[in-house]
């Protein structure tokens, strides 16, 4: 009899430890960026690493962060997408903070696109995906200064962004 | 969230100490009845005539009867956790009926209206579910008591619909500011669920025939008719689903025994 009474307690306050289980663990694919890798122009099929990129979305005044950095040196950029707007603008500076304003080059692409929310758990709630629109995808434009465009071609490689794992741009320079 | 569980497993372990007192002063009342046979063995040795010893075996234990019925009864937790929480709305009724000595027949009815508000999505669930299924009754009572240490199992089945007040996108790089909440309001009906549960109980009679009860549930789903877009968070009678399958529950019930015949048990030799 009192070893019921002391199981019922015990199996009470076992389920009192459960406590809220509701973080997002951060392996699971929730909002997904969009990925942007940088390839040769004369040389298509050759990834070309960029140099002090400084890339700003619009209306911001601090550069997104690339691995804690505000500036990209490599081949591969993932920026985030505004998930309650239908565009996103960023302006892509290449050899940003460079003494010589000869080198420095801004260019701006604005990408339109759809937005889809899916359910992803209690705990992390919802995500968004994203489709880029598909006669405009994106707008290509100078930057303020009036100078040559770095960027050579944009090609899209996927519209649909629902993941990281693969490329959705591809920029030429 | 984390006060109803505070408030709620300090509600069981008073009511756990209640049944520890119901069941210390129960053996008083079983002692009586073999006084009341004491009474009548004096009656025996008035007529003297009788010279052959014949022994009747009228000795207290042999003529226990038990007692057949049903008992019907309500969950008092879901009763009144609407008085103290505005997000549920719930009732459950409670019946079993004695099969045999040691099973019982039994079946939970009940309806729900709860509005779960977690951290990134909030949605109310309205349904009705009912359980049916059997307890054996482990307890060696004393006499002519009838309190029960059960343990059980229960089929349940719950038919209902959730509807998504508002949710909240997960951007885990949120350099364009957060997004607010974004509001929806919409529907999912024409769900439903299923499961199979094992119910721990006890059942102590306070009063004639009457009984108060306290049950332990795991639960473990079996099917589960998902909306599209959205998931079953919430279940009526299974209540909170997590990554696994599997669930918990509790309920506290307030029973009558309606007694339908009695039955005599032979006499043990």
């Amino acid at each position: 009899m009192k070893k019921t009474f002391l199981l019922l307690l015990f199996f009470a306050f076992t389920f009192s430890g459960c406590e809220k289980d509701d973080i997002c663990d951060a392996n699971t694919p929730t909002t997904p960026r969009l990925v942007i890798e940088f390839y040769d122009f004369d040389n298509p099929s050759v990834l070309k690493s960029v140099t002090n990129l400084k890339v700003v979305g619009a209306g911001m005044t601090d550069g997104i962060l690339f691995n804690g950095s505000m500036i990209a040196n490599g081949s591969k950029i993932s920026t985030p997408l505004k998930t309650n707007e239908n565009s996103t603008s960023y302006s892509l500076t290449l050899n940003s903070g460079n003494p010589n304003p000869a080198l420095v080059n801004e260019d701006i692409i604005k990408f339109d696109y759809l937005t889809k929310e899916l359910f992803v758990s209690r705990a992390c709630g919802y995500k968004t995906v994203f489709s880029l629109d598909p006669i405009n995808p994106y707008i290509h434009s100078d930057g303020a200064a009036v100078d040559q465009k770095w960027i050579k071609f944009i090609s899209v490689e996927n519209s649909n962004i629902e993941n990281e794992n693969e490329t959705h741009i591809k920029i030429f320079f | 969230m984390k006060h109803t569980l505070r408030s709620f497993f300090s509600i069981c372990l008073l009511l756990s100490l209640a049944f520890v007192q119901a069941q210390e002063t129960t053996p008083v009342k079983s002692i009586k009845q073999p006084t009341k046979t004491e009474d009548k063995t004096p009656e025996a040795p008035l007529p003297l005539v009788d010279l052959s010893p014949v022994k009747t075996n009228n000795d207290s234990i042999s003529s226990t009867t038990e007692r057949y019925g049903v008992r019907v009864g309500v969950d008092l937790y879901k009763l009144t956790r609407a008085l103290y929480d505005k997000d549920y709305k719930g009732i459950e009724f409670v019946g079993d009926y004695r099969l045999t000595k040691k099973y019982y027949l039994a079946a939970e009815i009940g309806n729900e209206n709860k509005t779960t508000a977690d951290d990134r999505v909030n949605f109310t669930t309205k349904g009705s579910y009912l359980k049916a299924g059997f307890d054996y009754n482990a307890y060696e009572n004393w006499l002519d008591m009838e309190n029960i240490i059960s343990i059980g199992m229960r089929y349940g089945f719950s038919t209902f619909n959730q509807e998504l007040n508002n949710y909240k996108i997960y951007n885990s790089n949120p350099y364009f500011g957060e997004v607010p909440v974004i509001v929806s309001g919409e529907k999912f009906s024409g769900l439903n669920a299923s499961w199979v549960e094992v119910v721990a109980g006890l059942k102590v009679e306070v009063l004639d025939n009457i009984f108060v009860g306290f049950g332990l549930q795991l639960k473990l789903l079996v099917t589960n008719k998902q909306p599209e877009n959205f998931s079953n968070l919430y279940i009526p009678g299974f209540n909170r689903t997590y990554d696994g399958d599997f669930g918990v529950g509790f309920n506290y019930t307030v029973t009558y025994f309606v007694p339908i015949y009695k039955k005599k048990i032979a006499p043990k030799k």
